[in-house]
Order: C-alpha cells, then structure tokens, then sequence
C-alpha cells in the first residue's frame, strides 16, 4: 500500500515538476538555494500527500503546499547569493525564429518580478501560470476583491521598474 | 498591451530550459529530512517550555521547603505548586493542539496565523512563569519580613532584623535573578522573533494589507 502511494506520488510530482521549479527559480538566486527550496517542498508534498484526496487537480494542490513552503516554511538561506547566469531566463524555444528584442523585454519583466516581494510575487505566479482570481484568493487566503486590487497595484509597480 | 501580459503568453517557453529531474532523483528526495522553520519552532519552543518548568523544580529543594515551613507558607506553597503545573500541562496542551493545526495544505494566511499562534501560546507561557515567580517573591519577601518582626520582640532584635548591608545584598540578589529571567526571555524573543519569523511576520502582514 505504502509502496503503491510512493510510486503515484513520485510519478506524479515527476510529471508536474516544472511548476515547482518555476517557483524555486523565483524564489532564489542560486543554483543550490533552487535545489534546497525543490528539496524542501518535495518533502512538505510529500508529507501532505496522505491528505490530498483527489478533489482538486494534483496540479492546484501543489500550487498551494509548494508556495507555502516557498512564502513561509523554507528558511532562506544566507548563502543565496544574488548570480547573474541565474537570472538568465531563457524563454527560447527551438523552432521559434529567433528574436533578440523580444527575448531581452521579457529577461527585463522576469527580472523585475522578481523584485517584488514575497506576496506580489506569488500573486504574479498563479496570475502567469493562469490561475483564475478565485483560485489564486483560495491559495493565498485573501478575498478576491483583495487579490484584484493587489494585482492592479503590481501591475503598475511593474509597468514604473520597466518604463521609469 | 500590458507587460504582465506580454510575460504570460510567453510564460510557458521557459519550461524547455527548466532542470528535468528523474523518477529516481525524485524518489530519494521524499526520505530526506525536513529543515522547515516549523520544525525549528517545535523545537526552540519545547526547550523553552522544559526549560521553565525545570527551573520551577530545581529551584524547590529540601531547604526551600524547610524555609518556606518558618514562614508558614508550606502548605499554600503546595497548592501553588499544583495549581502552576496544572498551568502548565494546560499551556503544554494549547501548544501542542496549535502545532497540530499548522499544516502546509492550509492557504497561505491561514499557515501564516497558525504559525504565530503557536508561538504567542508558548510567549504568554513565558510571560506567565515571569509574572508569577516575580508576585511569588514578592509574597515570600513580605512574609520573611513578617516573621522577622513576630521574632524580634523575644530575643536580640540585631540578630533577626536586616541591617542595612544584607538590605542591599538582598536588594541586589533580587535584581540579578531578574535581570537573569529578562536577559533569557530577550535572547529567545531574539533567536525566534529576530531569525525565524521576521520574513513571516512581514509576509502575513502584507498579505493581510487591505483586508477588511
């Protein structure tokens, strides 16, 4: 039995593990950090898993377990030093055409995100990975109303960093 | 068009460059240890619990009991003693009920106060054990007092009253327990408040910003 939800969980967290390391990358500024954050929050799913009944999608659960441990449980690290090729996110994709500019706007944004502080930050990676304002109220335990107005802000935050 | 909006549709082609780890990666990481700031909590919380309770129960020795009997304060010492660890077995119950309740599953706000929750309970535990031993002393100082003046009157009054110089050692005495108690209480409120919970304080009150 054990066995058995050892291996559902594994292959599904194998399948979804992008979302958890979209959220290490914004949240850390290293290598190690990203591999200690995607460490603690397979551990904290994990130990949560026993309680996920399949009522919400495997996906949406780990929005919620995964940004916890990022926002709250994981202690930061004070060796999280702030690299340069970190940051460095590719949004290439193979077959596309090659564009220098668009590539380069969209490095600016990423990095301005991460910027914003902790909050902001999640409230701008649920909104990116289309999470709905419901569902991004539910995860973070705010209102919707609040959650809109709080995005509005951001967004104007953002548009000053980008357009100074 | 909108910048967070030009971000999102291009959101999705940063996963090609993302790490890709394997079932095998990933099925060792699931037997390794946590290092979550709950756990930290858990642990600096229960020493400082023990800690103070202990110290209940060492400072109570064979001669505390035999002076609290000159006073004539054994017996309500006794029932002091029982109501205060029936305080704490209730205190020790609150925090281990709240640390049940934290749970990651939780929405972020919710972990959040649950979390601080379980701190204050252990904080007001402190605030108590520090209050109650100062009004204790008080009662013990004044009662000493009285028993030396009941004395007096039968034999050599200098014996039994305290001249100026143990006035000022027992003044002193006093002050340096206290500053003792007051420097431990600033040094776990320092090593919790000050490293553990900084980032989540800031962080619930941000989240809680604009919330009616």
């Amino acid at each position: 039995m054990k066995k058995e939800l050892e291996h559902e969980f594994v292959s599904n967290l194998e399948k979804h593990q992008n979302i958890v390391h979209k959220i290490c990358r914004m949240y850390t500024n290293d290598q190690d950090s990203h591999n200690d954050l995607f460490q603690e929050i397979t551990i904290q799913l994990w130990n949560a898993y026993p309680k996920f009944r399949g009522d919400s999608k495997f996906s949406t659960w780990m929005y919620r377990v995964a940004l916890n441990t990022a926002i709250t449980l994981y202690r930061k690290s004070k060796k999280d030093l702030h690299t340069q090729d970190y940051d460095e996110v590719s949004f290439k994709i193979k077959a596309e055409v090659y564009n220098d500019e668009i590539e380069q706007q969209l490095k600016l944004m990423y990095k301005a995100v991460k910027e914003l502080n902790d909050i902001d930050k999640a409230l701008v990676f649920l909104y990116l990975e289309d999470q709905s304002y419901k569902e991004i109220s539910d995860t973070l335990g705010i209102s919707e109303v609040n959650a809109r107005v709080k995005m509005n802000r951001i967004k104007k935050a953002l548009k000053n960093i980008i357009n100074p | 068009m909108d910048e967070l909006e030009f971000l999102k549709q291009n959101w999705k082609k940063q996963e090609e460059n993302l790490p890709k780890l394997s079932y095998d990666d990933i099925y060792k990481m699931i037997w390794k240890k946590s290092s979550s700031i709950v756990k930290w909590i858990f642990v600096i919380s229960i020493i400082e619990l023990l800690l103070s309770s202990l110290l209940n129960i060492f400072m109570a020795d064979s001669s505390y009991w035999e002076q609290m009997e000159q006073i004539h304060l054994k017996q309500a010492t006794i029932y002091i003693y029982i109501v205060s660890y029936l305080i704490t077995f209730y205190f020790i119950y609150c925090f281990y009920r709240n640390y049940r309740r934290i749970s990651s599953t939780d929405d972020a706000a919710t972990l959040m106060h649950n979390i601080l929750r379980t701190r204050r309970t252990v904080k007001t535990y402190i605030a108590y054990i520090l209050i109650s031993t100062g009004l204790y002393s008080v009662v013990i100082a004044y009662f000493t007092i009285q028993n030396h003046q009941v004395v007096e009157q039968v034999e050599d009054v200098s014996k039994y009253t305290f001249d100026t110089l143990q006035w000022v050692k027992f003044t002193v005495a006093g002050l340096i327990i206290l500053a003792i108690f007051l420097l431990a209480l600033w040094l776990f409120y320092r090593l919790i408040y000050g490293i553990l919970l900084k980032r989540l304080k800031k962080n619930y009150k941000e989240l809680k910003k604009l919330e009616i």
